[in-house]
C-alpha cells in the first residue's frame, strides 16, 4: 500500500493529461472525467484516513513512525565543496497532515462539482483544475523540502490562470496580485530552504557514502572528522526537525552564533518562514490579496482557495517554521499570538463594513485564520489541536459559504448586500442553508467551528497560565472577535433575507429560483460533515492527537 | 653562440606550435567554413542559399564533432601556443555550447519567414556569424592579455557588422552607437592592460611572474588598472553600468542575431572575467565587494528597466542584463560549487534564451511585429506554442518545475556556502536582493503569457503554415528545460569532470 499517496497525487495529473488529449468534440467528457477522477481520489484518501493507525506512537522527529511512506531517491549529485546534493521523492502521512489531506480531498471534489457549468474554454479550465488538485494534494503529503517547494510553487501557476481567465471584472489585477504576493512569500521560504539544506545532513546516506555505521556518523560529524564534500546534505523535512542532524557550526545549527542583520540566524530564518506562510494564510497585514482574489475568482476557485489553499499556509507553519525552529517559535510566540488576535478583530471589523457578500466572507476568512495563529502561538496541545481543527472546520464552512454566494451570483450576477431584501420568501431553502452556514461560521455549538474555537481559547488561556507562550489578555481580547462575528453574520442575514421581499432590479425576480439538484449535491454533504465534526470531534482529534502531543513536546523541549 | 641558442629555442617552439595546431582543430574547422562560404559565394551567382546553408550546417556539425572528440581525449588543462591559449575541459564545454547556440541561430533564421532570404541570400551574415563564433571560442581559451584583447575585438567587430548589416535607419544608428561605445570600452581596456604589463613585464596572466609582479604594486594603481580592464569585459557581458548599448542593439538587429548577442559574447566574457578574477588573487583588491555591487546593480537595474518595455526584444535585452548579474553571482562565490553552479546557470541560460528568441521569432513571423500588443489573444490561435512560451518565461523567472529554478537554487546555494566561509558581508545582500528580484522578474516575464492567454485578438490573424516544424523545434528546445529540472544530475555529472583549476601544473 506504500504507493497509495503517490496514486492520490498522480491520478489528477493523469486525468489532466487525458483532458488535454481528448479532442474538443467530446467536450462534455471533461467535467465527467474531472468529477470521476477527483471522486476516486477522495475514495482513496478516505481509505487512507480509515486505515490510519491512530494508536501507534508518533514522533514528529522520527521518520519511522510515519505511515504510508513512499520514499525513493529522485536525484543526487555531487556539487563540489557543497557536498552531495540529494533530493528524495518522499511522501507520507502523520497526524499533522492526514486531516489536511482529507479536507483537500473533500473540497476538491466539491469544487469539481461546482465547476460543472463552466462555460468557456472547458479544456483549459478542467486541465488546470486537475493540475491544481495534484499540486495541492502533493503539497500536503510531501516531506522532502524540495518536493514540497515544487508543489507549493507550482500551485500558483494554475491558480493564476484560473482566476485570470475565468474571473470577474478585475480578474487581471486580482490574479497578478495573488501571484506576486505569494511569490514574495515563497522566495522567503526558498531562502530558508537553501539555508536549511546547507545545514542539515542525512545520517543514513552519509553513512552509506562514507562506509561508517549510522550511529558512528553522528559522532564523527560532531567531531568534524568527515570532510565536507563527503557529507550528504538533506532536504528531508523530518531530518530538519531533529537538532542532532544539524552539522555543528553550520549556519542554522541550534548552538550556532551566526547572526544576520545583528539578530541570531535562527530567529531570522523563523521570521522569514513565518512571513512566507503568513502571506499564504493570510495573516494581517499580508492579507490584502485575499479579498481581491476571492471576489474576482469564479465560485469553484474561491471554494478551493478558501477551503484548501489558505490551509497550506497554516500547515506550512506547523510543519516547517514551528517544527524546525521550536526555540525561535517560543521566542516569537507573543508576536504570532498578537498577529492572530489582531487578525481576528481586524478581519471581523472589516467584514462588518463590507457591502459585497463575497468580500464579507473573505474577511471572515481572515478573521478565522487568526484563530489558527492564536492556537499555534499558545503552543499547548489544546491550542495546536484547535488550530488544526479550525483549519479543517473552516475549510468545510468557507467552502459552503462561497458556494452559497456563488448560487446567488449565478442567478443575478450581483453580490451587493444592499441590493437584496427578504430573500427568505423567494428562496426559502437557500435561506435555510445560508443560515446554517452563517451559524456554523460564527461558532454556534453543534457545528465544527465551535469545537475549534473553544479548543483554541482553552489552549490559549492554559498557555498563559502554564508555559507563558502568550499573555492572558490576548485570548480575552480575541473573544471580542466572536461577538463581532455574530454581529456581521446576523446583520447580513437580517438585511438580505428577512423582512419584505425586495430586489434592486425587477428583472432578477424570475431568475431567483431556489436551489437545484446539483447545488443540493454540493451543499448537503457539507452540512452533514460540518455537523458530524461538530458533534463527534473525536473523529478528527483521534487522528491527529498523537502527532500533536509529540509536536508540542518537541516545541517545549527547548523551553527551559 | 647566443644567437644559436635562441635559434634552436625558436625552432623548438615552432615545432611545438605545429603540434599545438591539432588542439585548435575546432577553430580551424570554423575558419575553414568561413573560407568555404566566401569561395562558394564568389563562384555561384544565383540560387545559392541552399548551398550556403548546407556549408554552414556542415561546418558546424564538423566543429561539434571535433569538440566532442576533444572532450573525451582531453584529460587535463593544456597550455598551447607558447602559453597564449589553454585548452581545458571548461573551454571545450563552453565552445560546444557556442556551437549549439549558432546552430539554433540558423534554425531561428530558417523559421523567420520572409526575412530568411536576407540571411542566406549571400554569405555575408554567415561569415560574420562564424567570425563571432571564432572570437568567442578564443575568448574561452585565452590566457594572455593580448589574446584576450584580440579575441574580444574579433567578437566585437563581427557584432558591429551584424548589427548594421541589414537595411534600415534604426539599424545603422544602433550599429553606430554600439561601435562607438565598444571602441571606447576597448580602448580603456587596452590602456588598463598596458598598465598591468608595465607592472609585471608579462602578458600571461597565469604565469607566476605576473602574480609576483602584482604583489609589489600599491593598491590604488592596481585597482585603477583592474577597473579599466574590467570595463572592457563588462561591456561585453552587458552588465551594469556598461549595458546602455544593449536595448538599442537588441531592438534593431534581426531576431536570430539578437539571440546570438544575448548569449555567446556574454558567456565568453564571463569566462574571461572568471579567469582574470581568479588570476589576480591579491588581497588588496576585494573582488567580492566589487563584483557583488556590480551583480546587485545589474540584477536590479536590468529588472526594473525591463518592467516598462513595450517590445519583447527590448524586454529580453534588459532581462539579459539582469541575467548577467546572476551569472556574476557564480563568480562571486569563489568556490568549486560556485563555478559549477555558474556553468549550470550558463548552460540553462543558453537554452532558455535561445528557446525564447525562437518563439519570439515564430510569433513575430505570424504577426509581423515584436511589440507586446501584437501578441494579444494568440493563445487561442497557437495554443501549443503559447504553452511553450509560458514554460520558457517561467524558466527565465526561475520557478519550478523548470531548470531555471535549479540554476537559481544552485547559484544561491553556492553563495550561501561562500557566505559561511567568512565571505564578505555584501554576500548576504546579494543573496536577499537577488532572490527578491525574482518577484520583479515575474511581473514582466508574465506579460507575454498574460497577453497570449488573457486577451482576445483584436483582428483576425491567420497563423501561417509550417506548424509542424515550429512545434518540433519549439519542443526540442523547451524539453531540456523541463527535463533538467527533474534530472539535473545528468548535466551536473557531465560538468563534474571539468577541472576549474587555472594553474597548469
Amino acid at each position: 500500500m506504500s504507493e497509495l499517496l503517490t496514486y492520490i497525487i498522480f491520478i489528477p495529473l493523469t486525468a489532466a493529461l487525458l483532458v488535454l488529449l481528448t479532442p474538443k468534440t467530446y467536450e462534455y467528457l471533461y467535467r465527467v472525467l474531472t468529477v470521476l477522477c477527483l471522486g476516486l481520489t477522495l475514495v482513496l484518501i478516505v481509505y487512507a484516513a480509515y486505515d490510519f493507525k491512530t494508536h501507534s506512537a508518533s514522533t514528529i522527529t522520527d521518520e519511522t513512525t510515519l505511515q504510508l511512506i513512499h520514499k525513493t531517491e529522485w536525484f543526487s549529485m555531487s556539487m563540489g565543496s557543497l557536498g552531495k546534493f540529494s533530493v528524495d521523492y518522499f511522501v507520507a502521512v502523520d497526524g499533522l497532515n492526514i486531516g489536511m489531506l482529507l479536507l483537500a480531498g473533500i473540497v476538491l471534489f466539491i469544487g469539481a462539482i461546482a465547476s460543472w457549468n463552466i462555460g468557456k474554454k472547458k479544456k483549459a479550465y478542467f486541465s488546470l483544475y486537475l493540475l491544481l488538485s495534484s499540486s495541492v494534494l502533493g503539497c500536503f503529503v510531501a516531506l522532502d523540502f524540495f518536493l514540497f517547494y515544487l508543489f507549493f510553487e507550482f500551485m500558483l501557476l494554475p491558480m493564476y490562470f484560473l482566476i485570470g481567465i475565468w474571473g470577474g471584472p478585475r480578474k487581471e489585477y486580482a490574479s497578478i496580485k495573488f501571484f506576486l504576493y505569494t511569490l514574495v512569500g515563497s522566495i522567503l521560504i526558498l531562502i530558508v530552504m537553501i539555508g536549511l539544506y546547507n545545514s542539515v545532513y542525512d545520517p543514513v546516506k552519509t553513512a552509506a557514502e562514507t562506509g561508517y555505521e549510522v550511529l558512528e556518523v553522528q559522532s564523527l560529524v560532531k567531531d568534524g572528522s568527515i570532510a565536507s564534500d563527503k557529507i550528504v546534505k538533506s532536504f528531508n523535512m523530518i531530518h530538519m526537525t531533529n537538532p542532532d542532524n544539524y552539522i555543528p557550526g553550520s549556519f542554522l545549527d541550534s548552538s550556532s552564533l551566526a547572526k544576520v542583520f545583528g539578530q541570531p540566524a535562527r530567529w531570522i530564518a523563523f521570521l522569514a518562514l513565518l512571513i512566507g506562510f503568513a502571506i499564504k494564510l493570510p495573516a494581517v497585514p499580508f492579507h490584502t490579496w485575499l479579498p481581491d482574489a476571492h471576489v474576482e475568482a469564479p465560485t469553484p476557485i474561491s471554494v478551493v482557495l478558501a477551503g484548501i489553499l489558505l490551509k497550506i499556509g497554516g500547515y506550512g507553519l506547523i510543519r516547517t517554521a514551528f517544527a524546525m525552529f521550536p526555540d525561535s517559535a517560543y521566542h516569537y510566540s507573543w508576536l504570532i499570538g498578537f498577529f492572530g488576535m489582531f487578525a481576528i478583530i481586524y478581519g471581523a471589523l472589516n467584514a462588518l463594513a463590507q457591502k459585497d457578500l463575497k468580500r464579507l466572507i473573505a474577511y471572515s476568512s481572515v478573521s478565522h485564520m487568526g484563530f489558527v495563529l492564536l492556537g499555534l502561538a499558545a503552543m499547548t496541545v489544546e491550542g495546536v489541536s484547535g488550530a488544526i481543527y479550525q483549519m479543517y472546520s473552516h475549510g468545510l464552512i468557507s467552502a459552503m459559504l462561497f458556494l452559497l454566494a456563488g448560487v446567488l451570483y449565478d442567478r443575478t450576477h450581483d453580490r451587493m448586500i444592499e441590493n437584496y431584501g427578504g430573500l427568505a420568501k423567494q428562496m426559502p431553502k437557500y435561506t435555510v442553508f445560508i443560515a446554517i452556514a452563517f451559524f456554523a461560521s460564527l461558532g454556534l455549538p453543534g457545528f465544527s467551528g465551535f469545537i475549534a474555537e473553544l479548543m483554541v481559547f482553552i489552549g490559549a488561556f492554559k498557555s498563559s497560565g502554564t508555559i507563558g507562550a502568550i499573555p492572558g489578555w490576548m485570548p480575552v481580547v480575541a473573544t471580542l472577535g466572536l461577538v463581532l462575528g455574530a454581529g456581521y453574520y446576523l446583520w447580513a442575514l437580517q438585511r438580505m433575507f428577512f423582512g419584505k421581499f425586495w430586489v434592486k432590479d425587477k428583472n432578477w425576480i424570475p431568475a431567483l429560483k431556489d436551489l437545484d439538484t446539483r447545488e443540493y449535491v454540493m451543499l448537503v454533504p457539507l452540512v452533514i460533515l460540518i455537523l458530524t465534526f461538530g458533534l463527534y470531534p473525536s473523529l478528527l482529534l483521534d487522528l491527529i492527537n498523537n502527532s500533536v502531543e509529540s509536536f508540542t513536546n518537541h516545541l517545549l523541549s527547548f523551553h527551559k | 653562440m647566443l644567437i644559436q641558442n635562441q635559434h634552436t629555442e625558436l625552432s623548438n617552439q615552432l615545432a611545438k606550435t605545429g603540434i599545438d595546431l591539432w588542439d585548435l582543430a575546432p577553430e580551424i574547422s570554423i575558419t575553414g567554413s568561413i573560407i568555404l562560404l566566401i569561395i562558394f559565394d564568389l563562384l555561384f551567382k544565383k540560387n545559392k542559399s541552399m548551398g550556403i546553408a548546407a556549408i554552414a550546417y556542415a561546418g558546424l556539425a564538423f566543429t561539434g564533432f571535433l569538440l566532442i572528440q576533444q572532450w573525451f581525449e582531453l584529460s587535463e588543462t593544456k597550455s598551447i601556443m607558447s602559453g597564449l591559449l589553454s585548452v581545458s575541459k571548461l573551454s571545450v564545454f563552453l565552445k560546444t555550447g557556442f556551437c549549439i547556440g549558432v546552430f539554433i541561430t540558423l534554425i531561428i533564421a530558417h523559421r523567420s519567414g520572409e526575412k530568411q532570404k536576407d540571411f542566406f541570400r549571400s554569405s555575408e551574415i554567415l561569415v560574420m556569424l562564424f567570425g563571432l563564433l571564432l572570437g568567442v571560442s578564443f575568448m574561452s581559451m585565452s590566457n594572455n592579455l593580448l589574446m584576450i584583447y584580440l579575441s574580444i575585438e574579433v567578437t566585437s567587430i563581427c557584432s558591429y557588422v551584424l548589427t548594421g548589416i541589414t537595411k534600415g535607419k534604426k539599424k545603422a544608428e544602433a550599429a553606430m552607437k554600439y561601435m562607438i561605445y565598444g571602441a571606447v570600452a576597448s580602448a580603456i581596456m587596452l590602456y588598463g592592460m598596458s598598465w598591468l604589463y608595465g607592472f609585471t613585464g608579462t602578458l600571461d596572466i597565469t604565469s607566476t611572474t605576473f602574480v609576483a609582479g602584482l604583489n609589489d604594486i600599491p593598491a590604488l594603481p592596481l585597482s585603477i588598472a583592474c577597473i579599466m580592464v574590467m570595463a572592457g569585459f563588462i561591456f561585453k557581458l552587458g552588465a551594469f553600468p556598461l549595458h546602455i548599448w544593449s536595448p538599442d542593439v537588441y531592438e534593431a538587429a534581426p531576431t536570430p542575431i539578437v539571440a546570438v548577442f544575448s548569449v555567446l559574447p556574454k558567456l565568453g566574457a564571463l569566462s574571461i572575467i572568471f579567469h582574470f578574477v581568479n588570476a589576480i588573487t591579491i588581497s588588496t583588491i576585494d573582488w567580492q565587494l566589487w563584483i557583488g555591487i556590480l551583480a546587485i546593480a545589474s540584477m536590479t537595474v536590468g529588472n526594473f528597466s525591463a518592467l516598462w518595455q513595450k517590445d519583447v526584444k527590448r524586454m529580453l535585452a534588459y532581462s539579459s542584463i539582469a541575467h548577467a548579474g546572476f551569472l556574476m553571482v557564480g563568480i562571486l562565490a569563489f568556490t568549486g560549487s560556485g563555478n559549477q553552479a555558474m556553468l549550470f546557470y550558463a548552460s540553462i541560460y543558453l537554452i532558455m534564451n535561445f528557446a525564447g528568441f525562437l518563439l519570439v521569432q515564430i510569433f513575430e513571423r505570424n504577426t509581423g511585429s515584436s511589440q507586446f500588443d501584437s501578441f494579444k489573444g494568440l493563445g487561442q490561435k497557437l495554443p501549443y506554442l503559447s504553452i511553450l512560451v509560458l514554460v520558457i518565461m517561467i524558466s527565465l523567472t526561475g520557478l519550478p518545475p523548470t531548470a531555471g529554478f535549479n540554476a537559481k537554487l544552485f547559484i544561491f546555494s553556492a553563495l550561501w556556502e561562500a557566505h559561511l566561509n567568512e565571505g564578505h558581508p555584501i554576500l548576504i545582500w546579494v543573496f536577499v536582493i537577488g532572490l527578491m528580484n525574482t518577484v520583479v522578474a515575474l511581473f514582466y516575464y508574465l506579460k507575454m503569457p498574460y497577453l497570449l492567454f488573457f486577451k482576445t485578438a483584436p483582428q483576425e490573424i491567420q497563423p501561417n503554415t509550417r506548424r509542424f516544424t515550429d512545434w518540433l523545434w519549439g519542443t526540442l528546445l523547451v524539453s531540456p528545460l523541463l527535463l533538467l529540472f527533474f534530472r539535473s544530475d545528468w548535466l551536473v555529472s557531465i560538468m563534474n569532470s571539468i577541472n576549474f583549476e587555472l594553474w597548469i601544473p
